[in-house]
């Protein structure tokens, strides 16, 4: 699990993109990690959002998840 | 987190055993106790407040934006949004200060920018964004004015979706609270309810979220909705809570699915959205086959059952057809072959020695029959659902409707069987589906073959919906007795790619 974090934080923190579907993250994080099953990187992913790492992003419609503090991660005043 | 979808009105700490000590037969529990909700003991505003204007004033109330378009919606004959808003508007102009927690103004300047859009031709919302409730990937939807400068009170105003209860069963315990909530930390207006069947609280500011949430949770006991690319609030029709008709309790598996994919409801990891919906019989009360990614339509796989005294009775016009559908006019004398017999689809359906008679094989549960002559025909008594996927109903592109996948399946608890069935779907969906693909516009790009390859299904004649139109099936070596040769060498040699 931690190095699935590890790999998901790396792969948010140097993308050139700041918001990605969890597609995006399913597939660098198997590209590191061949073996990793979706529903494990999910897991990886709900507990970073969970300790507030990473943040969810929805248009209504679809879900991106961001690093928080790269990109446009508060609220527009 | 397991909240319970009150399942049942909210007036009292229902359990299985009090409701059948008080005579009360429930096909399910709920997970959680249900509390009870005391609108006098949780209200927030006293009677005055809330009816704190009159019909004079109303009549003479003037929003502070110039709205001559919105105007004009008030002349047609059905009621308008517009004369709703001004009344809440109005309302909250004469509420005191401390009696709101987001600004007053909210619904004038909703108002006055939507003129600007009528005006302009263009909208003026921008959607999206990070607002949401800790741990929750959906049910908060961002949305704000790009004109904050002209409109400041609706600078911020984000819809939150509530889950509604299985076949929308409220009490006025649960629903003046609600309203009084969201006058208080919203701007008091709301949608009954949105397409997914969510209750949708329309305009708040982000401070506001976490108190709402927390308002819904803990004092109402129930969950926020999804959005985004989640499993979206299921929504199933009224079922055997009072329909006759139902071949399954849609009840019971809405409220165990949602219960069971809780963490597909909050937790987006999918493609894009997902729809359950659940239709206890083909009349389809909440249209399932056009509206839900996956539907489930009760049906049964024994005959008819037909009560020939009834029969006829409705010949010789002593029961009124249709329930008294259509006693609006006069439409003459009951004619069995006109109604009936004629307009059955599948020519299924004969009278013989005074009798009806129906080739049960050939039925394709239309209900039209049932729905004439409720009295003398009933659906079967071995039921269980159909399951139809990959609709949608999407403002571009177009609709699609859903196509039968497995024509017969038992719905009873705990439903192994259903969801065995819905994740062999969602993992192949989440597997293969591109990022914005619904999962219908999965199963065209990749053929029904191939879907029902991956559900382990056989394919069957009635999937053909046009013969050498749409013939679906590719035949693989394997499928054919014998197999064949084949150099593809030499084809491609006389057939360029």
């Amino acid at each position: 699990m931690e190095e699935l974090q590890k790999v998901i934080v790396e792969f948010a923190e140097t993308s050139k993109k700041t918001k990605f579907y969890f597609k995006d993250i399913e597939k660098a994080v198997q590209k590191v990690l061949p073996d990793a099953k979706m529903r494990d990187i999910k897991k990886a992913c709900t507990a970073l959002i969970n300790d507030g790492t990473l943040i969810y992003f929805s248009t209504g419609s679809s879900t991106m998840y961001g690093l928080k503090g790269r990109g446009m991660t508060e609220d527009p005043e | 987190m397991g909240l319970s979808l009150a399942m049942l009105p909210h007036q009292g700490n229902f359990n299985k055993q009090d409701l059948a000590e008080g005579g009360i037969e429930v096909a399910f529990e709920p997970k959680d106790s249900q509390n009870a909700i005391n609108y006098a003991e949780s209200r927030i505003y006293t009677d005055a407040e809330l009816k704190n204007y009159t019909e004079e004033e109303l009549k003479n109330y003037k929003v502070k934006h110039a709205i001559p378009d919105l105007e004009e919606l008030e002349k047609g004959p059905w009621p308008s949004f517009v004369s709703d808003a001004k009344q809440g508007a109005l309302h909250r102009k004469k509420l005191a200060d401390d009696r709101m927690l987001i600004d007053r103004d909210v619904i004038e300047d909703m108002l006055g920018q939507l003129q600007v859009s009528f005006d302009e031709g263009e909208t003026h919302w921008k959607h999206g964004g990070i607002v949401g409730v800790f741990g929750y990937g959906g049910g908060v939807i961002g949305r704000y004015s790009d004109l904050p400068e002209k409109y400041p009170s609706i600078a911020h105003f984000h819809t939150v979706r509530v889950a509604q209860p299985s076949s929308k069963f409220y009490d006025s315990n649960f629903l003046r609270t609600m309203c009084d909530m969201w006058e208080y930390r919203g701007s008091g207006l709301m949608n009954l309810h949105g397409s997914t069947g969510d209750m949708v609280l329309l305009g708040t500011t982000t401070e506001q979220l976490e108190p709402i949430f927390f308002e819904l949770t803990h004092k109402m006991q129930v969950d926020i909705g999804g959005s985004g690319s989640n499993l979206r609030t299921p929504e199933c029709c009224i079922g055997k809570a009072r329909c006759e008709w139902s071949c399954y309790d849609t009840q019971a598996l809405c409220y165990e699915l949602t219960q069971y994919y809780q963490d597909e409801l909050h937790r987006p990891a999918f493609p894009y959205k997902f729809k359950f919906k659940f239709d206890g019989c083909p009349i389809g009360c909440v249209a399932s086959i056009a509206r839900s990614d996956m539907s489930f339509i009760g049906t049964w796989r024994d005959d008819i059952r037909i009560d020939q005294e009834a029969v006829k009775a409705y010949i010789a016009g002593e029961v009124v057809p249709a329930g008294g559908g259509h006693t609006g006019r006069d439409w003459g004398k009951f004619d069995i072959k006109k109604e009936v017999l004629d307009l059955c689809p599948t020519k299924c359906m004969w009278m013989e020695n005074g009798e009806l008679k129906i080739d049960n094989a050939e039925c394709n549960r239309c209900m039209h029959c049932i729905c004439v002559m409720p009295k003398a025909l009933r659906p079967g008594l071995d039921t269980g659902v159909t399951i139809l996927c990959g609709a949608k109903a999407p403002i571009l592109e177009g609709a699609q409707m859903a196509t039968l996948i497995v024509p017969f399946m038992k719905a009873e608890p705990p439903y192994d069987n259903i969801k065995e069935f819905i994740e062999k779907v969602w993992e192949w969906w989440m597997e293969e589906g591109k990022n914005r693909e619904r999962l219908g516009e999965l199963m065209q790009r990749s053929t029904l073959p191939t879907f029902l390859e991956v559900l382990e299904l056989p394919a069957m004649p009635q999937y053909v919906k046009e013969p050498r139109s749409n013939p679906y099936i590719l035949w693989k070596e394997e499928d054919v007795p014998g197999g064949w040769d084949r150099d593809i060498k030499e084809y491609r040699a006389r057939h360029k790619r």
